[in-house]
């Protein structure tokens, strides 16, 4: 292991969960065998949109066959927001009097194995009486709309305004004013693992156990045990290996609530696997942002301020613990990115339509709203005949703090390094000069350039000010020293691919002077670690690593105090490292240490408890999070006649704060990256005026693959964060925020001299295509684009 | 019931199923070889991908009837073996996996193409493995795992 000089803060360390996954040895939920179990299919609506009239069960399987009434009584989950201009409904386990998207589970059947399963579900009737379907966002607002939930007064989940500034004075003075229409469309978040939960019940410790493919098992068993009317300590939820979530399994669907509700009438061990068409039509969907937008900007490109309305599809309906409203608050204020413009009036609508529910994927409102902002920057450099790269510098945030008039208190940075890092490592002049000459195949060279800021680790103030119920304003972590001196780190987030059971083992190493391989971080079981609420929103590293920061540093302080016991020196003078407790005159290790702490009580000092186990919370001093932030740079090659467009290269430029593993950050970036591409050319559940789904296989819904993603190169800029432990920011979600936008804006740059606009992803060669012929059509009639 | 009969990592396995039971579902329920992963079940992904007689096969989309008599290779029956050793070591050395669910069909695809390819390139390696999905990575780490175990192949050779 290659380190920085003595701290493993920084360290490149090779990943602890490599080995198992490189045999084949991972365990995740579909890999747990029980005696007896039994698979489960689900019954799904074929409509949209239906009253449920009944369900027949098969001749001869009617024990097989559930459907709401024989799970037994559940209470309803009432979902975040907790505001009264927010309207909620009830998304039940399984529908009871009325369906409200294609794929919605009406009904569960049991066998000995899915396929058998899936022959019963074939067989069960469903009466149903259609109902017109609510497809398009902005039509769903229209009066006379039918209303998805009839006690709603129309089929807004809830509107908002934010009007910062004084737009009205700003649209009498600007110079430049673009108007674009934005769309982002529908896409699930397509984890490689689908959802999967397994659930028995455990007659030893009187305990509903549920594996559980989820990003946040604590607060997953808080839903449950409310659901089923348990008390919390009778559910246990281990998420073992989770095969991916980006934020689609951060909340609790219908049929995982059912499976857990089905074990535990049966008292049998039960499972739902779900395969990979329930998962494009029925898990939570993400994207589906509609943008009408006015930016405003004075003559030499200065932002003066963006006006316009947003909606965001969200679905069906709001899921537990936390609906959808998030992202067009989030987009909202996002909207003025990195930059200094003053004026912000946006009208947002979280809008309900008979789709699948939304819920979080990488990045949440942002994508949306980098795509939208950054394309308007564009559209002003272009306006103005500028270097977008040089209307960029002029408008970036330079001193910070700095507060946007979003509201997003920007901590820590330096966006003019990581415009001119992005500009420098893709090599801008020579991509100009490349242009010049033109292309001996036809194509067109196209380079575009986008920013984001990514809020990270926010705290309870800002929880507070969304209105959750539940708000994960902190993390938490136990160290536990063993008699021979080496750690259990257990903590409440929840690692799925991001590699944390190696960088909190750096951190605890860090603390305690060990290596790293003396550290085993276990997490993803509420009977094993300490509560947490998971790993989402890019807080994982801010809020538990800081929390194993703590709680391994407090013990670390009374390590230094045994030792200097056995040292006969003051603790002050001791200090931990290379598995040691050093003072002025020698050494103890560690492991001699943890020994007279567990076993031997007779060596301690007056006054010391013995055992070492430290449980810690853990919450920044900043509660409105810190940002990351990162310019991408893409450049691609588009054939003007196809529509197709090729990645040539592709690069970040970011700036995490301090890195605690590189390596892990770096696998971060460029995945992340990978899933903006898909957004941006490829990844698209499109839905016809009945509510049908149309993507429902991979070979409809196109996933990004080896051929489609170019080498992702990286720069890296480390201004670390003042109101955390080690600098750190969060990071995981920014690679994705980005690419839409400067993807959208190379082919923007590649068509310049006829202003074409590219304006909705994915961009597909149809949309390119049908954007050339729009500019060109404007060319002809001279209209302004 | 149909009676199958085939070697799965070198052992005899007998189990009595329906015509209509995949390779994946065999291996999996049958012999609890669970490091055979399903990520779509219709032959788009990869991650399921074993190899029947030494050639890559998706087993989601192959009947376990169609093996009969055949020897089937799974991710676990390439433990120990010095090849694929060497894959793992490059894969774990370049960050080529984070959750590990696309991990095994990646690994049975990485050592074919190094049996065909003599330390591949970048461009060789993207096109070979572009019928496996991936969704963490970005695929940078897996292609330059295979690269750099290509080379050390090579070298040895």
């Amino acid at each position: 292991m290659e380190t920085t000089g003595d701290s493993w803060i920084g360290a490149r360390v090779l990943r602890k969960e490599d080995e198992r996954h490189l045999l084949g040895a991972g365990q995740f939920v579909g890999d747990v065998r029980m005696p007896g179990l039994r698979d489960i299919a689900f019954v799904r609506s074929p409509m949209a949109h239906a009253k449920l009239k009944g369900v027949t069960k098969p001749e001869g399987h009617e024990a097989s066959v559930f459907t709401y009434e024989d799970l037994g009584p559940m209470k309803v989950l009432r979902t975040s927001p907790d505001m009264p201009t927010f309207h909620s409904a009830h998304y039940p386990a399984l529908a009871t009097d009325r369906v409200r998207f294609a794929g919605q589970p009406i009904a569960m059947c049991l066998a000995s194995n899915r396929a058998r399963a899936e022959d019963i579900a074939d067989l069960v009737q469903v009466d149903l009486e259609e109902l017109p379907a609510v497809v398009d966002v902005v039509d769903a607002m229209k009066p006379g709309t039918i209303k998805l939930h009839e006690d709603w007064p129309d089929n807004a989940y809830i509107h908002n305004t934010i009007d910062a500034g004084d737009m009205e004075a700003v649209a009498k003075i600007a110079a430049i004013k673009v108007k674009r229409r934005f769309k982002m469309n529908r896409q699930p978040s397509v984890s490689l693992e689908c959802h999967a939960v397994l659930a028995y019940w455990d007659f030893r410790t009187g305990q509903l156990v549920v594996y559980f493919s989820t990003q946040g098992p604590h607060v997953m068993r808080i839903g449950i045990a409310e659901a089923l009317g348990l008390q919390e300590y009778q559910v246990r939820v281990i998420a073992p290996d989770v095969g991916g979530g980006f934020g689609g399994k951060n909340r609790l669907m219908p049929e995982e609530l059912a499976v857990a509700a089905l074990a535990y009438k049966l008292k049998t061990p039960v499972r739902w696997l779900e395969d990979r068409r329930e998962h494009l039509i029925a898990s939570p969907h993400a994207r589906d942002h509609y943008y009408e937008l006015t930016a405003y900007a004075d003559k030499d490109g200065m932002l003066l301020g963006v006006d316009g309305d947003v909606y965001v599809d969200a679905g069906a309906y709001p899921m537990w613990p936390t609906a959808a409203f998030m992202e067009t608050s989030m987009s909202a204020r996002n909207l003025p990115g990195p930059y200094q413009a003053r004026n912000l009036r946006a009208r947002t609508f979280t809008v309900a339509t008979n789709k699948a529910p939304m819920g979080p994927y990488r990045g949440v409102g942002r994508p949306g709203a980098c795509f939208a902002i950054e394309r308007l920057m564009d559209e002003i450099a272009h306006e103005l005949g500028i270097e977008p790269v040089e209307l960029r510098r002029r408008n970036l945030v330079s001193s910070f703090p700095y507060e946007t008039i979003g509201g997003m208190k920007l901590d820590t940075g330096d966006y003019h390094a990581s415009l001119n890092a992005a500009a420098d490592l893709i090599d801008l002049p020579a991509i100009r000069a490349r242009q010049a000459k033109g292309e001996l195949d036809g194509r067109r060279i196209g380079l575009g350039f986008a920013m984001y800021t990514e809020q990270s680790g926010h705290g309870t103030g800002e929880w507070v000010k969304r209105r959750g119920r539940i708000i994960p304003g902190y993390e938490t972590a136990t160290t536990r020293m063993g008699a021979d001196g080496t750690v259990e780190l257990l903590v409440g987030i929840q690692s799925h691919g991001q590699g944390m059971e190696t960088t909190f083992a750096q951190i605890a190493a860090h603390e305690l002077g060990l290596d790293p391989s003396k550290i085993n971080v276990r997490h993803g079981d509420t009977s094993i670690s300490p509560f947490g609420f998971g790993t989402f929103g890019s807080r994982s590293i801010v809020m538990g690593g800081g929390a194993a920061a703590r709680s391994s540093r407090t013990l670390g302080e009374k390590l230094k105090k045994i030792g200097a016991h056995l040292l006969q020196c003051a603790a002050e003078e001791t200090h931990l490292k290379d598995g040691q407790v050093h003072g002025p005159n020698g050494s103890v290790s560690i492991a001699e240490v943890a020994r007279a702490a567990n076993v031997r009580p007779d060596l301690l000092p007056q006054g010391i408890d013995p055992v070492l186990d430290v449980t810690m919370t853990y919450e920044p001093k900043e509660s409105a999070g810190v940002f990351s932030y990162s310019t991408h740079g893409a450049l691609i090659a588009v054939d003007p006649d196809t529509g197709a467009v090729e990645l040539l290269d592709y690069v970040v430029a970011e700036d995490c704060g301090t890195m605690i593993n590189p390596l892990v950050c770096d696998g971060q970036v460029q995945g992340g990256v990978a899933q903006g591409i898909g957004t941006a050319l490829y990844e698209e559940i499109p839905f016809d005026d009945q509510g049908q789904p149309l993507a429902t296989t991979f070979a409809d819904y196109l996933m990004p693959g080896s051929m489609e993603i170019p080498n992702i190169r990286l720069a890296h800029i480390v201004t670390p964060a003042l109101a955390t432990e080690y600098g750190v920011k969060g990071m995981g979600e920014g690679g994705a925020i980005a690419p839409p936008a400067a993807i959208a804006n190379a082919l923007t740059d590649a068509f310049k001299d006829i202003r074409a606009s590219f304006d909705e992803t994915p961009l597909t060669p149809r949309r390119v295509i049908r954007a050339l012929d729009a500019a060109k059509a404007r060319v002809q009639t001279g209209e302004k684009p | 019931m149909i009676t199958v009969t085939l070697t799965v990592n070198g052992q005899e396995e007998t189990h009595s199923i329906e015509a209509r039971e995949t390779l994946a579902d065999f291996l999996r329920e049958r012999c609890n070889l669970t490091g055979t992963h399903l990520g779509c079940e219709h032959g788009a992904c990869g991650a399921c991908t074993v190899t029947i007689n030494g050639l890559p096969a998706r087993s989601c989309l192959t009947l376990a009837v169609m093996c009969e008599d055949r020897a089937v290779q799974t991710v676990e029956g390439t433990r120990g073996d010095p090849e694929m050793d060497l894959i793992r070591k490059h894969f774990h050395e370049a960050h080529g996996l984070q959750c590990g669910y696309c991990t095994p069909g990646m690994l049975l695809a990485a050592r074919d193409i190094l049996r065909r390819h003599k330390a591949p390139g970048e461009a060789t390696i993207r096109k070979e493995l572009s019928g496996h999905l991936c969704r963490c990575t970005g695929y940078v780490g897996i292609v330059e795992a295979i690269r750099r175990a290509g080379a050390e192949l090579s070298d040895k050779s």
